[in-house]
């Protein structure tokens, strides 16, 4: 990487530091990681669901990958502030008097947005440190089970955090308003997708594993049949394997970029 | 390219034949002009008449349909380090309202790669020193303007490009920012700056560059085109009807401006003088009546384009 593009990655980041958005977007990630860890909690016994330490492998994972939903949703939406921020507030023009070239621009940001999101990871697993393994010997759990699940769950989580931040950004600079962007990361995770899987999967059984909440899903998840996704039993058996799902989730977010760049990042700053 | 010191100074700014057209609208038609070193040049044009749109094709901003801009013989994208060459402010607007100045102009300098020391000269230069800590979004216009100004200065560049950069100043500002802008070029600095104040152009500009409609209606020094321009004749007189004859007859058009003053267009005072004393005419006070950038810039720009009709209004 040559000195002036370093410098780009530097000055993106510190437009992450010195903004509130990207902190408040770690704080709302602590947040709903410790409502995942909370439900993490709530486990079967007999058929009837009750609070208390999750003891089987599966459930000892979806504690230790309780930041699944923040990372779903919330790396997206950062990578989307990522791109929209400068559109909204017209400082894509200061960036582009210090640096024209307007590639090494988007790939400063495509760096920028994978540590940022890195750093969102590492935030819903230190909610698990402060929150989740008290918790787990209160209620008289084994800590050292659920650190054998650090193996199978964080690094396939941290990279889905990286991976679906840079999707965000894709998403970003293909859409360039904030609020949409916004509307979009969240609508096609939490909306779109499912009426995919509902209508493609499930009535025409076409294969819907490569959309990016199910990608997440099988990197996140580990080598568990049944991840911090949530998948059940009875789908889990048609995600991808970790790796096929990190790949998907790489073209996703490349793919979104890349023709952003073509379509809108290259046209008239105005 | 001249560089002394490691930075530009002296380098002329070129368009050539540069046209841009937003689909059926030409913002800029056949625009050629140049920029001289060492001197303030008054980019001056009605509103939609593509003055903005040219600086930010200079600026690498938005592409021509067709022609050229290059700063020191180059595009502005080829410039190595254009930070270190160009200053430019465009917008009071490209600001995170909530991050502080002094952040703002610290992401510049290390996407510049310049000492963050820099960043603390410029504020003082400015004037806004005491306000770095301060969120840009609690800024005034004129503040957010200075600090604008304060990111164009950052790489101590050898060429400033300037939209407007007294909007929002008050007259003490104002005379501020022509101190300095008198003093960078006095540096040997290229310095471009629209503006449509035009008195305050008056007050600051070596040159001129006039546009309309996209294209070019004059260009050069601000003294030879004032001095070019068309002067009047007013005369005081006892007897109006008859010099208004007289004139006529002379080949002028004389108007009334009063009950004894006519305003004599086109005459000059060698010309017009003979003339009264070879037809013994009573006059109490003649006054040549010289053309000001304000009038000349009416006389090219007026019944060219209403500016809700103007391209850039156009496109937004």
């Amino acid at each position: 990487m040559t000195e002036p593009a370093l410098r780009l990655v530097r000055a993106e980041l510190f437009k992450f530091r010195t903004t509130p958005g990207a902190w408040v977007s770690i704080g709302v990630v602590a947040l709903l990681t410790g409502l995942g860890i909370t439900t993490s909690f709530i486990v079967a016994r007999h058929g009837v669901a009750h609070f208390g330490a999750p003891t089987t492998t599966t459930d000892l994972r979806r504690l230790m990958g309780a930041g699944y939903t923040a990372a779903i949703v919330m790396a997206p939406v950062l990578g989307v502030l990522c791109i929209t921020t400068e559109y909204r507030h017209r400082i894509l023009t200061a960036t582009l008097l210090l640096h024209p070239k307007r590639s090494d621009v988007l790939g400063a940001k495509v760096l920028a947005s994978a540590a940022w999101g890195l750093l969102m990871g590492v935030a819903s697993f230190v909610m698990i440190g402060i929150m989740g393994i008290p918790l787990l010997v209160a209620e008289g759990g084994s800590v050292s089970n659920l650190l054998d699940q650090v193996g199978p769950v964080l690094p396939g989580m941290l990279a889905a955090y990286v991976l679906l931040a840079v999707y965000g950004m894709g998403i970003g600079t293909l859409v360039r308003n904030q609020i949409a962007g916004v509307i979009v990361a969240v609508g096609v995770t939490l909306v779109l997708e499912p009426i995919i899987v509902a209508i493609f999967s499930s009535l025409a059984h076409m294969d819907v594993n490569f959309l990016p909440t199910r990608a997440t899903q099988a990197l996140a998840g580990g080598l568990s049949a049944r991840g911090p996704g949530g998948a059940s039993a009875s789908t889990a058996h048609v995600l991808l394997s970790w790796w096929l799902g990190a790949i998907a989730l790489v073209v996703w977010g490349v793919g979104t970029t890349v023709i952003g760049y073509f379509t809108t990042f290259r046209r008239d700053v105005v | 390219m001249a560089v002394v010191d490691g930075a530009v100074r002296g380098a002329t700014i070129e368009v050539r034949g540069l046209t841009k057209r937003f689909g059926a609208v030409t913002a800029v038609d056949d625009l050629s002009f140049t920029v001289e070193p060492g001197r303030i040049t008054g980019f001056l044009g009605p509103n939609g008449a593509g003055k903005t749109t040219t600086l930010r094709i200079m600026l690498d901003l938005a592409l021509p349909t067709s022609g050229t801009c290059t700063i020191g013989g180059r595009r502005y994208r080829d410039i190595p380090e254009p930070a270190r060459h160009v200053g430019a402010v465009l917008e009071a607007t490209s600001f995170h309202p909530s991050r502080r100045a002094r952040a703002h102009l610290e992401m510049m300098a290390i996407e510049a790669g310049l000492e963050r020391s820099r960043v603390d000269e410029v504020l003082a230069l400015v004037g806004l020193t005491a306000d770095a800590h301060r969120k840009v979004g609690d800024y005034s216009l004129g503040m957010r303007q200075r600090l604008q100004l304060a990111g164009a200065l950052l790489g101590d560049p050898g060429v400033l490009v300037l939209d407007e950069p007294s909007n929002g100043l008050d007259p003490q500002g104002i005379a501020w920012l022509r101190d300095l802008l008198r003093h960078l070029a006095s540096e040997g600095r290229t310095i471009l700056e629209s503006s449509h104040l035009l008195a305050e152009m008056a007050l600051t500009v070596d040159d001129v560059v006039i546009v309309s409609n996209g294209q070019l209606r004059a260009q050069g020094p601000l003294s030879i085109l004032t001095t070019q321009a068309q002067s009047s004749m007013r005369v005081r007189t006892p007897e109006p009807g008859r010099l208004s004859e007289i004139a006529r007859r002379a080949g002028y058009a004389p108007r009334p401006i009063g009950s004894d003053t006519l305003l004599v267009d086109g005459a000059t005072p060698e010309a017009l003088g003979p003339l009264i004393a070879s037809n013994g005419v009573v006059v109490y006070e003649v006054v040549q009546v010289s053309q000001d950038l304000e009038s000349v810039f009416l006389e090219l720009t007026t019944s060219m384009t209403a500016p809700s009709e103007s391209p850039e209004m156009a496109r937004r």
